[in-house]
């Protein structure tokens, strides 16, 4: 899995290649948790190049949601390719996060009132 | 090693702890669990349980003891053909309509299972699953209760009985004074069972049910409720045990882009053709999970 950062308007855009899973679930943790202690606390995932994710990769992306919220900010995904998009669904996530078709809405969506 | 056989750990295999392959309900659509086992097969990856609910307790079983793959195919078109449902049970209809009269019980089933049943015995016997080659664990739902009941011991064909007893079209089946219905009604895709018998990977094959084009008749409508219903519980108890425990669980969920119904055995190479492709897509980080957990346990051991 590789992690790249990068600003957009404002908001932290995390883009995620790879597959996040058992082996790579923490270090996508921990690298979304220490932007949110640095205050960004808007972040949108790019899911664009992410092709699959197991339970840990579940569990570590709810947390990150979970993290940016209780700082009163939020995680939302764009771009899901279809295999991930199954997983999500299969999980019941697709209904507690937010999720666009591309990075350039999810942007835009935190300027939205909530 | 046999092709298409389960394999059984030796040296040349991975070496690993606990993995788990999880069949879940799907009828005919849980073939695509031998297109599952021959990947894992050409990869060299043994399986250390099987667990099935519904229909795919057929699989998991028909795998447990021992049967290759294309010996399982071939046996599915024996046992799962539309016939088994064309008996109707007509003591139930009148039992349905006039329940004072014909004294309605919990084992009411509008379908007549004596050809299931004949089916069923012919395939496996007296086999147990205690005496499986690979630990076996098959699941149903307790009709009292409607609590998750798991067979790790026993006729396997009781088991298999309760945990096909589709609600309304087979009845209950009794198991040691307790009346059984299908294993969906509890958990569609019960990876908590691996998780309690200690697996620490989980590859868990799960299905939708299909909702219906034309809700025309009673039965539809009812098939419709019940597709609703169970969708909505593989999703939910999915969550809560992929986020509630720490073991890992790989989904895999075959796409069906031809429209499999209940008895389509005449699909089976289609179906085993996409468990195949989905498990395929799967194995490089299975490997690689494997192999760090392998290291992991040679350094700590």
């Amino acid at each position: 899995m590789e992690i790249e950062l990068r600003l957009s308007g404002g908001i932290t855009v995390v883009g995620i290649r790879g597959s996040v899973d058992g082996l790579t679930a923490d270090d996508l943790m921990r690298t979304l948790s220490a932007r949110v202690s640095e205050g960004a606390v808007r972040l949108v995932a790019d899911c664009s190049a992410l092709d699959y994710t197991s339970s840990a990769g579940l569990r570590s992306l709810l947390g990150a949601v979970k993290l940016a919220r209780q700082h009163g900010g939020d995680l939302r995904l764009a771009a899901i390719q279809p295999p991930v998009l199954r997983v999500l669904d299969l999980s019941g996530f697709t209904g507690i996060l937010k999720y666009y078709p591309d990075v350039e809405t999810a942007v835009v969506s935190f300027a939205e009132p909530a | 090693m046999t092709l298409g056989k389960i394999a059984t750990m030796n040296s040349s295999h991975r070496h690993q702890r606990g993995v788990a392959v999880v069949i879940g309900s799907g009828s005919v659509k849980c073939a695509a669990a031998l297109g599952l086992v021959n990947v894992l097969n050409r990869a060299g990856i043994a399986i250390d349980m099987l667990v099935g609910c519904s229909a795919g307790c057929l699989y998991a079983t028909m795998l447990a003891s021992g049967r290759s793959t294309a010996e399982a195919a071939e046996m599915t078109k024996q046992l799962w053909t539309s016939t088994i449902t064309d008996q109707h049970n007509r003591r139930a209809w009148l039992k349905a309509a006039f329940p004072r009269l014909f004294g309605f019980d919990a084992r009411f089933g509008l379908r007549d299972d004596r050809l299931v049943m004949e089916r069923l015995n012919a395939a496996f016997g007296d086999s147990r699953i205690e005496a499986m080659a690979t630990p076996l664990f098959l699941t149903a739902t307790d009709f009292a209760n409607g609590n998750q009941a798991v067979f790790s011991s026993g006729r396997a064909v009781d088991a298999i009985r309760a945990s096909i007893a589709v609600p309304f079209l087979f009845s209950p089946w009794p198991i040691d004074g307790h009346l059984y219905i299908d294993g969906y009604m509890s958990d569609p895709l019960p990876v908590g069972v691996a998780m309690r018998e200690g697996a620490e990977v989980i590859v868990a094959m799960g299905f939708d049910s299909p909702y219906q084009e034309h809700v025309s008749n009673a039965g539809r409508f009812a098939f419709q409720v019940s597709a609703i219903l169970s969708n909505n519980l593989l999703k939910s108890q999915f969550a809560f045990h992929g986020l509630a425990h720490h073991a890992e669980i790989i989904p895999i969920i075959p796409e069906f882009k031809q429209r499999i119904r209940m008895f389509d055995t005449e699909k089976i190479p289609y179906i085993i053709e996409e468990g195949e492709r989905a498990t395929e897509a799967q194995i490089p980080y299975l490997t690689r999970l494997l192999d760090a957990q392998a290291s992991e346990h040679a350094t700590a051991g």
